[in-house]
């Protein structure tokens, strides 16, 4: 199965590229998981929880999702898990936006945001 | 496996020439306390005060906080694979210094979050208000990354726990609780006609600042396994997780954890506690459905009746809750899942990432996006600067004359999923 890494940091593209596809974009928390859901129609699954961390949706603006190749078949529990996290993360936005962070504590989100896969992508 | 827990109710805390208990005081020799905690070559500076309930303080960021405690009889030592050897613990007898924990702080990332207000408003939200807290407030050598700086505040806390709880070591208890686990076949035999219940104790498996050990190893290598729940009470399981300070598990919460002293109460009586089966949160979903799947064969095994199913933090975990009850659901288990909410501000939205019409059995810990006013205090331990940049609040939430306005999700353990605290709701 193909797989690759969906991510809006570039942390993770700097520092995984060598082992993994990734397709970085230069988007929102939000739009790296509607990109991912566009991807689940076109017949990729989720291999990694779209709400991974604890972090809240409207705390970290950093989200790095691995998809992997369906063979072009939906599949619906991926289907089920991504529009869900949507729905959540639309919760939390909706009540209070993400702040604008200072760059020190962005480097630490993207450090965060990369701890969540790092292992599992050098073990794939 | 049996322990006894002797309980020695500490009503105060001060500094001290010498670290003991004495008339339920815990004194505290500072200067060694720090010295121990300093020969950590990665931190800069050690720094310790004390926080009793209702002071005007602030602790925060909070990181963890531990119960001092000491292995008086039976084998192994507290927080075995950590600071002890990996014994098997849970048996014999281990003192406790009930009333007292050591909290950790640190800036170990710029945005935080883990607030201990000791009097006010918030100290009603936190169980840590009513603790005479000893607090470590530990600075890094420059320039260290933050993997490292984690495992650093970790121990400090672990080792600041031990040192203290060994000044309970010959201290006559003021209290004396003893349980015990049978095997499952001579629990089986001795208890046939009450229904078998298991505890599912999810732990959180992620990442940086997102993860739990088991005897020393990191719980995203595990598989589910079984364990005794007098192990809890030893330390055989620790906190690194700091984020989600409402409803994370803190090591205090590990070694108290309301679930496991519940079912022993009924123990015997309306129920046969027959163990729990820890089982991890990872981010891979194939992780997932695997140790949901060990989860359910497990308590399939055990041939329990029923298993009562706790979560720990926010999103992704919401997926492991309902495998986990789904999957032992259709064995023909019955379950009771427990967890918190984020139902937006107005608690009117969706509560939970995933759901299940088999999740029909289900305890709730309140909801963590409410928000809370915090009023200023005279002093603050910790870092305050980490105000505006905290979970739960928003710019400008740190206001000029020093008060803040979060979401309870601010609070250290507020919304705790093991039920470790006041808030809930109920439905009929």
């Amino acid at each position: 199965m193909k797989k690759f890494v969906i991510t809006n940091n570039p942390l993770v593209k700097e520092k995984l590229s060598e082992y993994i596809e990734i397709n970085y974009f230069d988007i929102t928390y939000l739009d790296i998981l509607k990109k991912v859901r566009d991807k689940v129609h076109k017949g990729y699954k989720l291999l990694t929880h779209p709400l991974s961390g604890s972090l809240k949706p409207n705390e970290t603006p950093y989200k790095s999702i691995i998809i992997g190749h369906n063979n072009d078949k939906l599949d619906m529990e991926s289907l089920m898990i991504i529009e869900s996290s949507i729905q959540t993360a639309e919760k939390f936005i909706k009540d209070k936006n993400t702040p604008n962070w200072n760059e020190k504590i962005l480097k630490d989100f993207q450090v965060i945001d990369i701890s969540l896969i790092e292992q599992l992508v050098k073990e794939l | 496996m049996r322990l006894e827990l002797g309980k020695i109710n500490i009503k105060d805390v001060q500094f001290g020439s010498e670290t003991k208990v004495e008339n339920g005081v815990l004194y505290v020799n500072k200067e060694e306390l720090i010295t121990l905690i300093s020969e950590d070559e990665n931190l800069k500076s050690v720094d310790v005060e004390l926080a009793k309930p209702g002071e005007s303080v602030r602790i925060m960021p909070v990181k963890d906080v531990i119960e001092p405690r000491v292995k008086v009889e039976g084998p192994g030592g507290i927080f075995p694979g950590v600071l002890s050897k990996v014994d098997t613990v849970g048996t014999g007898r281990t003192n406790v210094l009930k009333g007292a924990a050591v909290v950790t702080t640190g800036k170990i990332v710029g945005f935080q979050e883990g607030i201990i207000d000791m009097s006010g408003p918030g100290a009603d939200y936190t169980p840590f208000s009513k603790l005479n807290n000893v607090v470590l407030v530990c600075e890094p050598k420059d320039g260290l990354k933050q993997h490292e700086h984690e495992a650093a505040v970790r121990l400090a806390g672990l080792k600041a726990a031990k040192y203290l709880g060994e000044a309970a070591k010959n201290v006559e208890p003021d209290e004396v609780k003893t349980y015990e686990s049978l095997s499952l076949l001579e629990s089986v035999n001795k208890y046939p006609n009450l229904p078998k219940v298991a505890y599912v104790l999810m732990l959180q498996s992620q990442g940086l600042l997102h993860d739990t050990y088991v005897y020393g190893v990191d719980a995203k290598q595990i598989v589910p396994s079984i364990m005794y729940p007098t192990e809890l009470m030893d330390g055989a399981i620790i906190s690194g997780n700091c984020v989600s300070a409402c409803d994370k598990n803190t090591t205090y919460h590990h070694l108290n954890n309301p679930i496991v002293e519940d079912l022993f109460e009924k123990h015997g009586k309306e129920l046969n506690f027959v163990g729990v089966i820890i089982t991890n949160e990872n981010v891979y979903l194939a992780d997932k459905q695997r140790s949901s799947n060990w989860s359910a064969k497990l308590a399939e095994y055990l041939g329990v009746d029923g298993v009562i199913i706790s979560q720990e933090g926010f999103g992704n975990p919401d997926t492991d809750l309902i495998m986990n009850c789904t999957k032992i659901e259709k064995k023909g288990i019955k379950t009771v899942i427990v967890t918190d909410e984020y139902a937006g501000r107005d608690g009117a939205s969706q509560s939970l990432a995933d759901a299940d019409p088999l999740a029909n059995a289900v305890v709730t810990a309140g909801n963590a996006n409410e928000i809370i006013k915090l009023p200023a205090m005279d002093k603050v331990i910790g870092h305050v600067e980490p105000a505006n940049t905290i979970a739960g609040g928003f710019d400008g939430s740190l206001n000029e004359d020093g008060t803040i306005e979060v979401e309870l999700q601010a609070i250290t353990g507020a919304t705790n999923e093991l039920g470790f605290s006041k808030l809930t709701a109920k439905g009929y």
